[in-house]
C-alpha cells in the first residue's frame, strides 16, 4: 500500500467522521432547542419558560418581575422548556443541562420557586428522562410525566417523591389535576385516570395511537386527542368511550372547549369545531400549515387562537371557523398561546423575539421580548 | 439534509414493525438484511477492487522501487498499470463514499421513527406514508430492548447500554480480521503496518459513533457485521476454503 493510498484512506476517514459529528452535532457549538418553550398567565404575570431562564413580565408591558436564574451565564440551570405551573406561592418549571463531557448525560431537573421573588424553593432531579411539558399542581403535589415513562408526583412544599407511576412508553403530556384524579396520556397509546394520593390506576383507555396532549373537561366528560387521527370523548369516571371523531392527522396539542363545542386542531393544521354531545362535526378549516399546539380561546369563547410551525398566529372566529386575523412571526409557535382580557400572547422558538403580545381584536403588537431593536 | 432518504428509510421500519409484532429490534434487523442487499453490488465491487489491487501489489512496489525519485514518472506507470489490469483507483473508496448516505439517512430514520425529542416527531409526523398499511397510529416505536432505550444514546443510567458498543468494536473488528488479506513480503512495510492500523481504526471509529448515537443504530452495525461475516463464510464455503484475498468494510 503506497503513500498515495494511505492518504486516500486517511481522507475517507476524516471526511466519515466530520459528517458523523456534524449529523451527531456533538462538533460543539450551542444546543439547539429539542422541545418547545411555554407561557402561563396569572394574576398581573407571565411565566415564561424561556430557554436560558425562566422569566416573569408583567404582563401588560413586559417589565420583567424577575429571572431565574439572574445571571445564566454565571448560574447555569439548563434550558428551560416546559411550561411553568403557577399557584399560590409557587413557580414549578423543568430544565435539562446539557451533557458535560463524553460519558455524561443531560440531567433532568424541576424546580420549584417562589412565585414572589423567584428564588428557589426545592429542586428533584430524580427523573432520567427529559421533560417535554409541565406538571400539574393540585392536593399539595406537583405531577409532572418524563421521557423514562414514569409520572412523578412530588410534595408541592418540599419537592419530597411521593409516588412513581410507570407507563409503557414516553410521557410527554401535561397531566390534568381534578379533585383526587390525575388524567394522563402516554405514548404507549394509554390514557390512565390515577388516585392523586397515591397514584394506584383507577381505569385506562387504550387507543391505536399515542397520547401527548392534556384533555379538555366538561360535564364529565374528557375529551382527547391521539396520534391515530381520533379525538376521544371519555366518561371521566370509568374511561368508557362516548364518542370518537376522525381528523386528517395526529391530534398533539389539547383541545379547548366551550359551551357545547370542542375545538381541536391536528398537526396538518385542520382545525375542527366538533358537537360536545354527539361528536359531529360542526365545522372545519385547512389552516395547511403544519400545527403542534392546541388552539387557545378567547375569555368569551368568540374568537380561537391557533399558532403554527410557520410561525403563524391565527384567530379564528369560533362560530364559523372564519380567519379573522393572522399574524405572522419569524420563528416557530409551537404551543398554546395564553389568552388574558384582550391580549393573546405566543411563545415563538427560533425567533429574535420570543414572546410576543398582541391584540384578540385585529393582531396588533402590544409588545414584544426581548424588545425589537431599531437598526 | 438527508432526510429524503431517512423518510422512506423510516416508513420502511414502520412497515416491518407492523409486519413483524411491533418488534423494534426485528424491524431493525430485518431492514439490516434489506440495506445489505442493496448495497451487495457495491460491497462485492469494493471487494473485487481491494482484491485487483491486492493482486498488483508487488508490481505497484516494483514501480515505487523504481521510480522512488521521480513522483510525476511514478504516477504515470501506475495510472498506466492501472488501465491496462482494469483497476478504477478509486472502486475501493467510491462504493464506501456511495454508502455513508444510506447510514445518514439510517441514523434520521431511527431519530423519527424513535424519536427522544418532540421536535423530531413533529418533523416526521407529515412524512407517514399513511397508505402503507397498520402504519396509522404506530409511531412513536417502542423503544425498550432489554431495558435499554433504542431512541437513546448509551448512558451511566442504562450501564448495560455500554454492550452495544463494544460488541460494534467486537463484531467489526472480527469483520476487518477476517476480510483483510494477510500481508506478503516484509511485515515491517508501509502496506502491513496501514493494513493493521486499519484493523483497529475502523472498529474504533464505528464504536466511537455508536456511543454518540441513538442506541438502535448499534444495532444496525452489529447486524451488519454479522451478515457480512456470515457473506464471508459462505463465499469461503464456495471457493473451497482459503482466507479470501479481499478487504472488508463495516457497516
Amino acid at each position: 500500500m503506497n503513500r498515495s493510498w494511505r492518504r486516500r484512506w486517511l481522507t475517507v476517514l476524516v471526511v466519515s467522521a466530520a459528517l458523523l459529528l456534524g449529523v451527531s452535532g456533538c462538533a460543539g457549538g450551542s444546543a439547539r432547542p429539542t422541545s418547545w418553550t411555554g407561557l402561563t398567565i396569572a394574576g398581573e404575570r407571565l411565566y415564561a419558560a424561556d430557554l436560558e431562564q425562566v422569566q416573569v413580565l408583567n404582563a401588560s408591558d413586559s417589565d420583567p418581575v424577575w429571572s431565574f436564574p439572574r445571571d445564566p451565564q454565571e448560574d447555569k440551570r439548563g434550558v428551560f422548556y416546559v411550561t411553568p405551573a403557577v399557584d399560590e406561592g409557587i413557580v414549578v418549571v423543568a430544565s435539562q443541562v446539557p451533557a458535560g463531557g463524553f460519558f455524561s448525560q443531560p440531567k433532568n431537573v424541576v424546580w420549584a420557586l417562589d412565585r414572589d421573588m423567584g428564588g428557589e424553593l426545592w429542586r428533584f432531579d430524580g427523573a432520567a428522562g427529559q421533560y417535554v411539558e409541565g406538571g400539574g399542581l393540585g392536593g399539595g403535589l406537583f405531577v409532572i410525566g418524563n421521557s423514562d415513562g414514569k409520572i412523578y408526583a412530588l410534595d408541592a412544599e418540599t419537592g419530597a417523591l411521593r409516588w412513581v407511576f410507570e407507563t409503557g412508553h414516553r410521557v410527554w403530556a401535561t397531566p390534568l389535576i381534578v379533585a383526587d384524579t390525575v388524567y394522563v396520556g402516554s405514548l404507549d397509546r394509554h390514557f390512565y385516570a390515577l388516585n392523586l394520593s397515591d397514584g394506584e390506576m383507577r381505569w385506562d383507555f387504550h387507543a391505536e395511537g399515542a397520547f401527548a396532549g392534556t384533555p379538555a373537561l366538561r360535564d364529565g366528560t374528557l375529551y382527547i386527542g391521539s396520534f391515530d387521527d381520533r379525538l376521544y370523548a371519555l366518561d371521566a369516571s370509568t374511561g368508557a368511550e362516548r364518542w370518537r371523531f376522525a381528523g386528517e392527522n395526529w391530534f398533539w396539542g389539547s383541545p379547548a372547549v366551550h359551551g357545547d363545542v370542542v375545538y381541536a386542531v391536528d398537526v396538518n393544521g385542520s382545525v375542527y369545531a366538533v358537537d360536545a354531545e354527539t361528536g359531529e362535526q360542526i365545522w372545519h378549516r385547512a389552516l395547511e400549515e403544519p400545527v403542534r399546539a392546541g388552539p387557545a380561546l378567547s375569555e368569551d369563547g368568540s374568537q380561537l387562537f391557533v399558532g403554527s410551525q410557520d410561525g403563524t398566529l391565527h384567530a379564528l372566529d369560533s362560530a364559523d371557523g372564519f380567519v379573522v386575523w393572522s399574524r405572522e412571526s419569524e420563528g416557530q409557535v409551537l404551543s398554546t398561546p395564553a389568552v388574558n382580557g384582550s391580549v393573546v400572547y405566543e411563545a415563538v422558538v427560533f425567533g429574535p423575539q420570543r414572546i410576543r403580545a398582541l391584540h384578540v381584536d385585529n393582531g396588533r403588537d402590544i409588545w414584544a421580548y426581548p424588545p425589537v431593536t431599531e437598526e | 439534509m438527508f432526510n429524503f432518504i431517512a423518510y422512506p428509510i423510516a416508513n420502511l421500519m414502520l412497515l416491518f414493525y407492523t409486519f413483524l409484532g411491533e418488534s423494534t429490534v426485528l424491524a431493525l434487523a430485518v431492514l439490516t438484511l434489506l440495506i445489505n442487499l442493496l448495497t451487495l453490488p457495491l460491497t462485492l465491487s469494493q471487494q473485487r477492487s481491494a482484491h485487483k489491487m491486492q493482486e498488483f501489489q508487488p508490481e505497484l512496489e516494483k514501480l515505487q522501487k523504481k521510480y522512488a525519485k521521480d513522483k510525476e514518472r511514478l504516477a504515470q506507470e501506475q495510472m498506466k498499470l492501472y488501465k491496462e489490469a482494469g483497476i478504477n483507483p478509486m472502486g475501493g473508496c467510491l462504493p464506501l463514499l456511495i454508502q455513508m448516505p444510506i447510514w445518514f439517512g439510517l441514523i434520521g430514520a431511527i431519530r423519527y421513527a424513535i424519536p427522544s425529542t418532540p421536535l423530531e416527531m413533529f418533523q416526521f409526523s407529515p412524512h407517514i406514508y399513511k397508505w402503507l398499511p397498520g402504519v396509522v397510529g404506530i409511531v412513536p416505536l417502542q423503544s425498550t430492548f432489554l431495558g435499554m432505550d433504542l431512541g437513546q444514546p448509551p448512558s451511566p443510567a442504562q450501564w448495560w447500554s455500554y454492550s452495544l458498543p463494544i460488541l460494534v468494536f467486537v463484531t467489526s473488528w472480527l469483520q476487518q480480521k477476517l476480510l483483510t488479506p494477510p500481508t506478503t513480503g516484509d511485515t515491517q512495510s508501509q502496506a502491513a503496518m496501514m493494513s493493521q492500523q486499519m484493523q483497529i481504526m475502523m472498529p474504533l471509529m464505528f464504536m466511537f459513533f455508536t456511543l454518540q448515537y441513538a442506541t438502535g443504530l448499534s444495532i444496525y452495525f452489529v447486524l451488519s457485521s454479522v451478515i457480512r461475516i456470515a457473506q464471508y463464510y459462505l463465499v469461503q464455503r464456495d471457493h473451497g476454503g482459503g482466507k479470501a484475498g479481499v478487504k472488508g468494510q463495516s457497516g
